[in-house]
């Protein structure tokens, strides 16, 4: 038999066949040594441009001079490096596609749908063949070997889930507390204690609490603000919180109740603090409440006072948990 | 008494009631309160500053700069810092009352900011600009810990600005000078939070400064760089320009099949 034999052979077999097939092209015409000529000048585009990105990448001069305002050939390393990979993906591309249009035979071929389900004496034969197999082991009457791998396969699964037991533990404390306790100093960035001197009225200043690692702190920051003299007269504390300002100083966590973001995007004329995550606005001469956006609930307020050496400490921790709201949170 | 005497008698009194009351009122025109007393002592530059004040500033800063209520604040001690960055970027004079203060060009020349200054700072003082030197004299990798702690949630990492409440914005730095910034860090003008020496020492704001305008002085070399807002606008063009190239490239596809 011939080859084409064969293949007719082969789809009749799988009860497929073909009902309409047309070359695109005559064989050996014009037309096709020109769509050839496409094709492979797509090839080679490809393979050209993956070897122009390769030099590029070695020889291109990549190091900015950025005392020189940046302007040279370094800042065209990158785009060219993209342009160039992106070149060679597409003319790959483009050669596929132009080789399955234009040189590829066109047809149209239909295959028999048959049962979906195997003939009975299959079916049959096969399942006898495995419950055979299962005796020959003889898994059933070895009640020994049957247990003793039962444990062996529980205790390798077990042993493969338990370290994910590790992540799972209780917070205890560290949702509600923060390292700020009575007299603790109130830190700048530069680790130095804070006078009231060194801010000016309308100023804020990011404090963190005197421990190692304090400015590293992620519960424990905090903002002190210094109300204008207008805002004083203004000022309104949270029920139970009268004597946690020192004359025009407030202390506020730094952490937005919604979602744990920092805001300290602070309007000194409206004593607004505004979180950049959702737009959440606090009132810092009210008490920090909250009055537009997603939080609902005040910035957790920081009782300040000055020591006898005239730096500003802390009265107390936060007196509730600071940042979002979680599940055990009782307030 | 006869009548002419009467008639004498009363045009003495009348006489001298005349002088009692001119002399009082030069006594009073000698001695009252000046409005004026406070231009004394002024020097020419400040007197000359003190015009152009009266001219551009007194409708809504108040005749003796005490500030008008919901026109405009008091100027007595904000110093020449804030009359060089209000004034100095033009954002002063106001063309209208707005949420915000915009930049834009000058009104004023050099020497008339200058006399501005000169007139302010006589006025109860405040901060000053700073003493020669080079404003960008101070550590990068320091300015840009302080940046990020102090400045970029309001301008922006990377010193772009970004939006605040009600219409207010905080400005893109891009065009600022060294001196914009030094003095909008001494003087916290409009809502910008004030960061005095005391907080904000002169070599933390040259590092400051060091580090915001290298940032500008510095290449993309990744090519474009879309506003140097990060992952969300490359998200975005990638997203817009991509996704929609090769879904138009989907379609001439199908059209040609």
């Amino acid at each position: 038999m011939s080859r084409a034999d064969l293949v007719t052979l082969g789809g009749k077999m799988d009860g497929v066949q073909v009902i309409y097939a047309e070359q695109p092209v005559e064989p050996g015409s014009a037309a096709e040594r020109r769509a050839e000529r496409q094709v492979g000048a797509s090839f080679v585009g490809a393979g050209l441009a993956a070897l122009a990105f390769m030099v590029v990448y070695v020889a291109w001069p990549w190091e900015v001079d950025t005392a020189g305002g940046g302007v040279g050939l370094a800042t065209l390393y990158t785009p060219l490096l993209g342009l160039l990979m992106a070149l060679a993906l597409t003319l790959i591309g483009v050669g596929v596609v132009l080789w399955a249009k234009k040189l590829m035979p066109y047809e149209v071929a239909v295959q028999e749908r048959h049962e979906g389900a195997s003939p009975e004496i299959e079916r049959q034969t096969t399942a006898a063949t495995l419950v055979d197999v299962g005796n020959a082991t003889g898994i059933a009457r070895r009640t020994l070997v049957k247990r003793s791998l039962g444990f062996g396969g529980l205790m390798l699964g077990l042993m493969a889930v338990f370290p994910l037991g590790g992540l799972i533990k209780k917070p205890g404390t560290a949702l509600s507390e923060t390292p700020w306790e009575e007299g603790m100093p109130l830190l700048g960035l530069n680790g130095l204690p804070i006078r009231p001197a060194d801010m000016r009225p309308g100023s804020l200043q990011t404090v963190f609490p005197a421990v190692e690692g304090g400015s590293r702190s992620a519960d424990g920051v905090a903002m002190l603000i210094r109300l204008l003299p207008n805002q004083v007269a203004d000022y309104r504390a949270r029920e139970g919180q009268e004597d946690f300002h020192w004359n025009d100083f407030v202390a506020y966590s730094k952490i937005c109740t919604h979602a744990g973001c920092p805001v300290s995007l602070y309007e000194q004329e409206t004593a607004r603090i505004l979180c950049p995550c959702h737009q959440s606005q606090f009132v810092a001469t009210d008490g920090a409440k909250s009055i537009f956006g997603p939080a609902t609930r005040s910035l957790p307020q920081l009782a300040i006072e000055v020591d006898g050496d005239g730096y500003f400490v802390a009265k107390g921790d936060f007196t509730e948990p600071i940042g979002p709201a979680y599940w055990e949170r009782s307030t | 008494m006869t009548g002419f005497a009467r008639l004498r008698k009363r045009a003495s009194s009348g006489l001298a009631l005349a002088i009692a009351l001119v002399a009082v009122g030069i006594g009073y025109s000698v001695a009252a309160p000046n409005s004026s007393a406070q231009d004394a002592g002024l020097s020419v530059e400040a007197m000359a500053g003190q015009e152009i004040y009266e001219n551009g500033c007194i409708t809504c800063h108040g005749r003796n700069l005490q500030g008008v209520e919901d026109q405009g604040p008091s100027l007595i001690g904000v110093g020449e810092a804030s009359v060089y960055f209000q004034v100095g970027t033009g954002r002063m004079p106001l063309v209208q009352q707005e949420a915000q203060a915009q930049r834009k060009t000058p009104a004023y020349d050099d020497a008339q900011v200058n006399q501005l200054m000169a007139y302010i700072q006589a006025n109860g003082g405040g901060p000053q600009l700073p003493s020669e030197g080079d404003l960008r004299d101070g550590d990068l990798a320091e300015g840009g810990e302080l940046f990020r702690l102090n400045c970029a949630s309001c301008h922006n990492f990377v010193g772009r600005g970004g939006a605040l409440s009600s219409g207010k914005n905080a400005p893109s730095l891009n065009e600022s000078s060294d001196l914009d910034l030094y003095t909008a860090m001494l003087s916290g003008p409009q809502n910008m939070p004030v960061f005095g020496d005391n907080q904000l020492s002169p070599e933390d704001k040259r590092a400051v400064i060091n580090y915001v305008q290298t940032l500008k002085e510095t290449a993309d070399p990744g090519g474009a760089n879309i506003g140097r807002a990060g992952p969300v606008p490359e998200g975005l063009v990638v997203w817009v320009v991509g996704i929609v190239g090769c879904v138009i490239a989907c379609l001439w596809v199908g059209t040609r099949s």
